[in-house]
């Protein structure tokens, strides 16, 4: 029985051994040729001295090489931390400085990056290139290697001995990741998800789709991103085949179609914006989809024209929508009914997830049993994180004590989502308490961007609001006030964003104003801001 | 045509300084100025600035992948008016 993540990979290729894992185009990785890769992987870790509960660095696009990494970090017993590349420099170094990464495992494609890494990380001391290496060529331009960086090379990785490790090095209940989401005080905070909680998302998951072994799996979704546990694990539980999608091909949605054609991809995971740009210039008409038996969402709200246009589509598939926060990864579905071509309103939450507890807690602290009433949803269950890594005070705040239980010590995960029960007994998002957003799937805490804004000097006040927009969820408006008279550009505000924030958290729009208008008590007047838009 | 969409990219979706001034033959794609959130703004500039919606069929590297790609393909009149974009239509 499997009860760490790297079992359902030695499990399969135990079973299925020459079973494609992953593919992309002509090239595909073997169940064997991925467990054995990945033997090498962590013997290369634990020749650069990682140990059991060692956090260890990932930085690389999703790919063959990426999972290879994935499942060698976790073979050695500690935890990987996906690292986007898209992301600044400085943003990385305050992600592997606070997680304490001392290994990082690159690509072909980021090694470079990652090497220069070790700059303004001082504990980074090795760096293992990962692969195999399916990317196109990668010039490589040659750079100083910082002093004291110890880099191995793949062929090195290679040259190491591909039988398995002798035993486990790591029980259920120690983590087996560490994603980081945005911080409403600006830092990133790291949810740290255990096996025992991996699985039991994947237990579900797989259950839920019916994954079998045919199955083509792909997901966009990059390894930071939690949706990335659905396509790695519950592809490798039922020994299916994840297919990688190249970049340049999921960006352009006529080829994305003609891909999944020629794929003959069978499930498909990713945020709706991507679905939204599928159906609007997909040309779906001129492919055959018919592979394709489910069509599953997730991480921001699906505008149901999109999703009635697609529906419309694509008839023959499966729509599922999954809802849950990083924290509790997917903790509510929803199954849209067949032939609903003319749906109104977004879809719901639904209901929760077989052996997962969701509940809704009034202002009053009742539990929601009614249709129509409101609150908070809470979860509860094996699939919730550990807490965040290095912030007790967080996690005390967000994992509390089960408001309906005091016998005994039980946390439950407070999700700051408004949700409101149906007449079908389906939950119904309303929206947020807080300053989090979504924007184009991804989670933007407000607060981290205001707190990039006031990193600038000459930025006396700031405030960011959401523009509600149909494709991307939201967009961002930046309403500064500037210190001083000398001119302070959009130009300049965006620059300073840019070297500080990932893409999808930069402003969209840059406001001036003299002054910023303030409530009685003397805070900033968001509503009234929202309101003179 | 090709100075308007030289800035927009420029102003709004290069994200790495040292790319700039931003030549007009410069590779978008390769150099990662254009992903798929910045495709989609640009798209939308596309529309909003000059009236034409880009066809699904030419939303595709070849079009894409300069400025001076971009304005090739939408001078060669290809793409319908504004409201009659591809899909559903």
């Amino acid at each position: 029985m499997a009860y760490l993540l790297q079992h359902l990979l030695t499990e399969s290729a135990g079973r299925a051994p020459g079973r494609p894992a992953m593919a992309s185009g002509e090239r595909f990785l073997s169940y064997e040729e991925l467990d054995r890769l990945s033997n090498q992987v962590a013997r290369a870790l634990l020749a650069q001295g990682v140990a059991p509960g060692d956090r260890v660095g990932i930085l690389a696009l999703k790919s063959a090489a990426s999972v290879v990494a994935v499942f060698g970090a976790l073979k050695t017993g500690a935890c990987y931390v996906p690292l986007d590349p898209k992301s600044p420099a400085g943003r990385l170094a305050a992600i592997m400085t606070d997680s304490g990464i001392a290994v990082v495992l690159a690509d072909e494609g980021t090694a470079q990056q990652a090497a220069a890494m070790a700059e303004s990380v001082p504990q980074l001391r090795s760096l293992i290139v990962t692969g195999p290496h399916w990317g196109p060529e990668v010039s490589r331009t040659s750079g100083t290697l910082p002093p004291g960086l110890v880099v191995v090379p793949w062929d090195a990785v290679l040259a190491g001995p591909a039988e398995a490790l002798a035993a486990d090095r790591a029980i259920d209940t120690d983590l087996a990741y560490i994603l980081y989401t945005s911080g409403s005080t600006g830092a990133p905070k790291g949810v740290m998800i255990s096996h025992r909680a991996s699985l039991a998302f994947v237990e579900w998951a797989a259950a839920c789709t019916s994954l079998g072994d045919q199955d083509r799996v792909c997901s966009p979704a990059p390894l930071h991103f939690d949706l990335s546990v659905f396509d790695v694990f519950a592809t490798c539980r039922a020994a299916a085949c994840m297919a990688v999608v190249p970049e340049m091909t999921s960006m352009f949605p006529a080829r994305l179609a003609q891909w999944m054609e020629r794929e003959r991809i069978s499930i498909w995971y990713s945020v709706p914006s991507v679905l939204t740009m599928l159906v609007t210039y997909g040309n779906l008409r001129g492919f055959d989809l018919s592979a394709l038996r489910a069509i599953i969402f997730a991480g921001e709200v699906f505008p149901a024209k999109h999703l009635s246009g697609l529906m419309a589509e694509l008839p023959g598939a499966r729509y599922l929508n999954w809802y849950g926060p990083t924290e509790t990864n997917v903790c509510t579905w929803y199954e849209v009914p067949p032939g609903s071509a003319a749906l109104t309103a977004p879809v719901p939450i639904g209901q929760p997830c077989a052996n997962t507890d969701a509940f809704a807690v009034t202002d009053e602290g009742r539990r929601v049993s009614e249709p129509g009433e409101e609150g908070e949803l809470y979860v509860r269950g094996s699939a919730l994180m550990r807490g965040y890594w290095g912030d007790p005070e967080k996690t005390h705040r967000m994992l509390v004590q089960n408001p309906f239980q005091a016998a005994y010590d039980e946390p439950a995960y407070r999700t700051g989502d408004l949700v409101k029960l149906d007449e079908e007994g389906n939950y119904v998002f309303l929206g947020r308490r807080d300053g989090m957003v979504k924007t184009r799937g991804y989670r933007v805490e407000l607060g981290e961007v205001e707190s990039a804004l006031y990193g600038h000097p000459a930025i006396r006040e700031a405030v960011v609001l959401p523009v509600p927009d149909e494709l991307l969820g939201s967009r961002l408006r930046a309403v500064i006030s500037a210190n001083g008279p000398g001119g302070l550009t959009r130009e300049e505000v965006l620059d300073h964003c840019r070297r500080r924030l990932p893409g999808y958290m930069v402003p969209d729009v840059v406001e001036f104003r003299k002054a910023l208008p303030r409530t009685s008590t003397g805070k900033i007047d968001r509503a009234q801001l929202v309101g003179t838009q | 045509m090709e100075a308007v969409i030289n800035d927009y990219i420029s102003r709004e979706l290069v994200q790495d300084a040292t790319l700039l001034p931003l030549g007009n033959a410069t590779p978008l794609l390769e150099t990662g100025i254009l992903d798929s959130l910045s495709l989609l703004r640009l798209v939308m500039f596309i529309q909003e600035q000059f009236g034409i919606a880009v066809d699904d069929l030419d939303l595709v590297p070849a079009h894409f992948a300069s400025v001076d790609t971009i304005c090739a393909y939408l001078r060669s009149g290809a793409g319908g008016k504004a409201g009659q974009a591809g899909g559903l239509g």
